[in-house]
This record gives structure tokens, sequence and C-alpha cells, in this order.
């Protein structure tokens, strides 16, 4: 089966388009995974670190009102 | 409007006014790396061709090559090589008279899809006062300098808006209490606006890139790219498109994400920070589309490499200059609350997390950007004596100065650490005056930027040296050959074959070629030389794949049935040809590993905080270092049985001979080989001998000899007393036997 050329460096042949491929189909993957773990994510753990939620002043961390 | 405010818009106007003022006309990254004939060559008869080889892939569409006379009439036209994506090639008609020849080229590099025009002259005969080519000629596109900027603005402020938002401002500012976005709407309101400046910007970048490029490859005005669709040619059928193509599928998917997140911030608040999560890593492959179609894409020297590491040296600026964008337009609504010290704890929170990211992506750009310049600068005067040189020095400077003010940040956010530097903390406590100017730094370090990857790279050593092409002549009879190898390397092959009988071009002849290498006992096909009169022949080939010693047999076939055959000895060495890629010098592998340490420093907290998640339980780690072990063990088998595989195949194939045929099977050594044959092998003949002459084409040399010293089950061995070279003339005059 041959593989259409999409990107062809002429460098790897083939491969570059596989190295491409494969870096798109790693981000695409990366992108749904990061979606999914901020949507599952309770606000405790987007913004953990309760001793300083309960040192506003901290100047680590700045909880904006 | 304050004056004050009045001037930092004016000057950062200014500022994005020299971007278009002082870059130059963007210039093609690629150059000629080989020409046969040379420019001004005098050539003693017409050429069937010339061939021009570049450092990189040519556009077919776009790229041509026109040979016309000294009065300007076309004589050939040509294109880019079915063979060879970089080798410019056009066939001359037969019986070009003495005089100057113009070959004009018309070249869309394909990596970066800049259109140059150059030509070169050659002469047959004498050369001509008064002729000359020009060199490269970038045609000037101010639009292209305008659609980079654009672009790479638009891009670089939304990748680094969404980094900050994502790893700065929630860690930092995050509230649980607006469930929006985790940030109160004043900002997130600033952030959508941000955000749909950057995008409108990077989209109309992108309208004016496919637009320019069209202008460019079709050398027309933008009222008929627009009239005819021109773009949408150039959109489906170059590498500028498909990458184009690749870039606003991926734009389109970051904005559907911004847009959604935007759109449901009321309905499912929850969702607007996975959007904007995600819309992070889609901004990732958008940059990685500028890196594969930059002159990194062109490199000769590890081209993936190149093109990671441009990728890399992208996304730490991205973040870092983006950021620091992002930051100066997101602060002044987000402290608006706050004054005193509840200001300055606000802006520290946010301002000591960005220096630990922004220091590691200064690192990275440091290291990349070394490691871009070591690809481009071959020797210490190429930084004093080149344009690129130059410009790259300037960049550098701009660079430090960058360094310093972050560096005064650094120092203003630990004052405990560098008390000794407390003047330098209290100049710049306030931060936001002096992040402007950081701002402003980083608008002419992008302009510098412009300059630079709008100046030609040095070019090599390798492609401004003459390399001399194999060829030789020999007179046999009344038979004078001549043969040309071109380029004369390992690689694709021309053979050139001019042929003088009585020292009269002769195009009635039947000329074959074959070429062998002695050495493995391998032949090539015979091939037929097409004539291209005036006694020329040419044909051409891939036979000749390694260096070594070669021989090209030609067969020259009169009109009365009776062939002589002329034989050549070549030496093939790399130099003769046309390098495609290059060998990495000290300071290459030093910088990319400055690469490799800088990036595994920018990992390494990460790779910290998952080795304090897992377990490290005896049993866990046992299976672990298990694992790691077995797999590196199977890779290594895997390779190791796979090249064992390719050899044995390739031994099968072509064993090594047992013996080595050291006699040129030239018209001297085919004349004794007649001659001993008669002589000495007694009891050659009848179906024994022409069974064996059926068999040859597909007997090696090596076997034949064998028969003529020991015989076989139905030949004998010709005269014991023979020699080894005597056989060899035995085994070369058999070989002019076989059908």
């Amino acid at each position: 089966m041959s593989v259409p050329v999409i990107l062809a460096h002429g460098a790897l042949g083939i491969w570059d388009e596989v190295i491409f491929l494969s870096l798109a189909a790693i981000f695409l993957v990366m992108m749904g995974i990061s979606w999914f773990r901020s949507r599952a994510a309770t606000p405790e753990d987007d913004i953990p670190a309760p001793d300083h939620a309960t040192e506003p002043q901290s100047t680590d961390r700045f909880q904006l009102d | 409007m304050t004056v004050k405010q009045r001037c930092q818009i004016g000057g950062i106007a200014l500022l994005l006014l020299s971007l278009i003022v002082f870059v130059r006309p963007a210039l093609a990254h690629g150059y000629l790396i080989r020409a046969i004939p040379e420019d001004r060559a005098v050539l003693e008869r017409p050429p069937a061709r010339l061939q021009y080889w570049f450092s990189e892939i040519l556009e077919p569409e776009f790229s041509s090559i026109t040979v016309r006379d000294r009065e300007g009439t076309t004589i050939a036209q040509g294109g880019i090589s079915p063979e060879n994506g970089a080798l410019l090639t056009v066939r001359l008609p037969p019986g070009l008279p003495d005089g100057a020849y113009i070959v004009d080229m018309r070249i869309a590099f394909a990596s970066d899809g800049h259109v140059t025009a150059q030509s070169s002259v050659f002469f047959v005969g004498t050369e001509v006062a008064g002729v000359e080519g020009t060199a490269a000629n970038n045609l000037p596109e101010p639009l292209e300098i305008l659609w980079r900027a654009l672009s790479l603005s638009g891009i670089m402020l939304l990748f680094g808006t969404l980094t900050l938002y994502s790893g700065i401002l929630i860690p930092a500012w995050g509230n649980r209490s607006y469930r929006a976005g985790l940030l109160p709407p004043r900002v997130m309101r600033r952030l959508y606006i941000i955000l749909a400046g950057a995008l409108i910007v990077a989209v109309i970048g992108s309208i004016v890139a496919l637009l320019q490029q069209s202008m460019a490859f079709f050398n027309t005005d933008l009222s008929r790219v627009i009239e005819q669709n021109l773009w949408s040619v150039t959109r489906t059928s170059t590498r500028f498109g498909e990458v184009w193509n690749a870039r606003t599928v991926l734009l389109g998917i970051v904005a559907l994400m911004a847009g959604l997140s935007f759109y449901f911030r009321e309905s499912q608040p929850e969702t607007v920070r996975p959007f904007l999560s995600a819309a992070v890593w889609g901004m990732t492959l958008v940059i990685g589309t500028f890196s594969i179609s930059s002159h990194a894409a062109g490199s000769l020297l590890w081209p993936w490499a190149a093109v990671f590491n441009d990728w890399l040296h992208a996304l730490a600026v991205g973040f870092w200059a983006g950021g620091i964008g992002a930051l100066v337009l997101l602060l002044p609504p987000a402290l608006q609350p706050y004054q005193g010290e509840a200001r300055r704890q606000a802006l520290l929170a946010v301002m000591r997390r960005f220096s630990r990211w922004a220091v590691t992506c200064l690192i990275l750009v440091i290291s990349s950007g070394l490691y871009s310049a070591s690809n481009w600068v071959y020797q210490p005067a190429d930084m004093t004596q080149t344009a690129f040189g130059g410009a790259l020095g300037i960049k550098l400077l701009l660079v430090a100065g960058l360094v310093a003010v972050g560096a005064a940040h650094h120092i203003a956010l630990r004052p405990e650490r560098y008390q000794r530097f407390a003047v330098i903390s209290q100049r710049v406590a306030g931060f936001l005056p002096s992040l402007r100017l950081e701002a402003l730094l980083i608008v002419v370090t992008l302009t510098s930027v412009g300059i630079l990857s709008a100046t030609p790279v040095p070019v090599p050593d390798f492609a401004e040296k003459t390399v001399a092409t194999p060829t030789a002549t020999q007179q046999v009879d009344d038979i004078s050959v001549t043969l040309t190898l071109t380029p004369g390397g390992p690689g694709v092959n021309t053979y050139d074959i001019y042929v003088l009988q009585e020292g009269i071009p002769n195009d009635e002849l039947d000329v074959r070629v074959q070429m062998v290498n002695p050495g493995r006992d391998w032949r090539g096909n015979w091939e037929t030389a097409e004539n291209a009169s005036q006694g020329l022949y040419v044909t051409a080939g891939a036979e000749i794949d390694r260096v070594g010693m070669w021989w090209s047999l030609v067969d020259v076939t009169r009109a009365d049935g009776t062939t002589q055959r002329v034989a050549f000895e070549w030496q093939i060495a790399d130099e003769a040809a046309v390098l495609q890629s290059r060998p990495p010098s000290p300071v290459n592998v030093l910088a990319l590993l400055g690469v490799i340490a800088a990036l595994g420093w920018a990992l390494y907290p990460s790779a910290r905080r998952l080795y304090q998640k897992l377990d490290l339980s005896p049993a866990a780690v046992t299976v672990a270092v298990g694992a790691v072990i077995a797999t590196i063990f199977f890779s290594i088998l895997g390779f190791a049985l796979v090249e064992n595989q390719r050899l044995q195949y390739e031994a099968a194939i072509n064993p090594a001979p047992t013996v080595v045929n050291v006699v040129l099977p030239d018209a001297q050594s085919i004349e004794r080989g007649a001659a001993l044959f008669t002589q000495h092998c007694i009891g050659w003949a009848g179906q024994p001998l022409r069974a064996m002459l059926e068999r040859l084409p597909r007997t090696r040399d090596d076997a034949v000899y064998t028969v003529v010293a020991e015989g076989n089950t139905t030949l004998p061995a010709c005269n014991l007393t023979l020699d080894a070279a005597q056989r060899w003339d035995i085994v070369n005059y058999l070989r002019t036997l076989q059908a």
C-alpha cells in the first residue's frame, strides 16, 4: 500500500510523512487528553494549595477578585 | 489619553513601522550547489543537456529553465528532473552553432516558497565578450514581509496568551468562585479580546500569505491572482499550499476551541478552561507548520533535527515573547481594583511564576538559536564577512538586552536573595513599566529576526568548489570515443558518449554502454544511447551507487554490423557527487548536545514530579527495570536481525566474488582473449558451449573464470599453463559472445 505524499521534504522519503503525521496525531490526542483532564478536574485540583488559599497575601499565589 | 500613553503608542507604532521599513525583501535560503556546465564555461562542442543542482527541493510547477542565444531566441526549455526534485535540467536540440548561450532559471524553492531568478552563460567554440550571467535575483515581495509579520505576531500572541492563561494565571490568580475560566469576568473579557484580535491578525496574515505566494509563483499581480483563482492552484498543487492548508485547519481548530469556550461560558462554565487548555496543543502544531516550511527544512545537515530545533525555538519564543505581550495587555484590567501592597502581591504571584518559565524558555531559545547558527555559519569568518553573520550579531545583541531586562525582573522578584543589587530591584519594582519596555524590546528583536530570516545564509565551501566531471577519450582503430559521466559520483549520472569515426562525428552508429563494478563482480544492463546528433550519444542511469573502481564498457556497432569495444576505468569518488547532505562538525554536535541538555533541564521538574508520583516498591521497580531492559534488548536485537537479514539478502543476491577480474575488457583484451580461446580452449564447441553462452547473462565473471581454469561437467579446462591475466582475457572475450 502506498502512503500518499503530503509534506515530503525528501530527506527521509516516506518517513517524513510518518513522522509528521505521528506528531500531529500525538498532539491532537494530547489536545483531547488536556480537554478531558481539565474538564474532569475539580476546582480543588485546579487550585490546590489550601494553605495558600487561606493566605491570599502569599507572594506565591494571589486569589484574584 | 495622557501624553505618556500617546508617546508609548507612538513608540510602538514607530517600531512596527521599522519592521516594514528595515526588513529587506525576503531572500531564498536555497542556493546552487553544482552547475554543468559551469558559468562562463567554454565548450568544444554543444552539450546535449544542461544540469543545475540546488540545495533544496524545487516546486516543479513553478521552476523553469530556458536557454536562449545572444539575440534572445529561445533555444530550449526544461524543468525539474523526474529523478531528482532539486535538479533543473534541459535537453538541447542538436546542431547548436558556435556562440554564446544564456541560461535563464526561475527557481521556486519548495521549503520556503521563495522564488528567485538567475542566469548563467556558456560558450560553444570560443568565449564571447560582453555576455554575462546574473547572480540570484531575489524577487522583491514587500507583501511577504507583511504577512510574515502579521502571521508570526498573531500566532505568537495566541500561543503566549493561551499558555499564560493555563500555565501562569490559573495557578497564580485562580479563584474557584469564578466558574467560567476561574478568573474574574473583567480578566476573561480581556483574554477573549486578545485571543480574538490575535486570531484575526493571524488569519489576515495567512490570507495575505496565500495571495502573495500566488503572485510570486505566477509572477503576476494581485488582481489576476484573485480573478483567475490562482490562489486556489497554489493552495492545492504546491508544498507551500499543503502546509498552508494544514496550518489553516489547525488554526480553525484553535479558533473553534476558543469560540466554544466563549459560547459555553454561561451555560457550561466548567468547559471554559478545558477548551482553552486544549487549544494550547493545537497552537504548538500551528507553530510547527512554520518550522516545516522554514529554511530549516532545507538544511543539508539533519533536516529533521533542524526542523525540531526550529520548532522548539519558536515555541520558546512564543511562550516568552507572546506571554510578555499578553501579560502587558492583561495586567491593567486584572490589577485595576488593587492598590499598594495588594497590587504588589498580585503582581508578584504572576511574575514569580512567569519568571521561572521565562528563564527556562530563554535557555531553550539561546541553545536552539546556537544550534541554528551552527547549522548555517560554517566558519568564524562567516560571522564577520557575511550579511547573515552581521544580522545574527545584531540579533544576539538585542537578545542580550532582553536577557538584561529579564535578569532585572528576576532580581526584583527575589530581593532577599540579591540584596547587593537592591538598586536594580527598586528601579523595576513596579514591573509594569519595565514589562512594557521588555515588550518594546521584543518588537525590535522580532525586527532583527525578520532581517535575519530575510538574509541569505552563507554558501558552504563545497557548493563553491569546482569539481571536475570524469571524462576520458579512447581511440580504437578508426573510432574515437569520449565518455563523460555527469556529475560523476555515486547517484544518478548521465553518460554522454561522443563518437568520431576517422575524425568525423558519426550519427549512424549503434552505441551501447554498460557499467561494471569489478570489485563486486556486478554488471549493469546494456543501455542503448540515444543519438543527439553531431556524434553525440546520450543515456543516463543510477548504476554507479558507491565509490571505488568502475568500468564503463562502450560497444559501438557500425552500419556494416561490426562492433568495436571501448572500455574506460574510473575511480569514482564522493567529491564528484552532488552533495545532498553534509557531515556534522564538532560545533554542530556540541550545539545539538546543548539543545538536548537545555531540553532535559526544562523537562526536569516535570520528570521529577512524575518520579515522585511513582510507586517505588521493590516489585514495581523490578518490573519497570526489567521492562526497560527487555525493551532495549529486544529493540537492539530487532535492529540487528533486520540488518543481518539485509546483509544476508545482499550477499545472497551478489556474494563477494571468489576471484576478481583485474583485466579491463577493452578491445585489446578481447582480441587477446579470442586468440587464446581458439588456441587453448580445445573442446569448447557445440552444445556445451552454446549452453554456457546462454547462461552467461546470469553468470558472474568469477564463475566463468572457474570454468576456464578448472572446467565443469560439460566443458574441459582451458590450457592449464595459462596465467590469470590470460584467463581473464578469455572471460572478457566470452562476454562478447553472449546473446
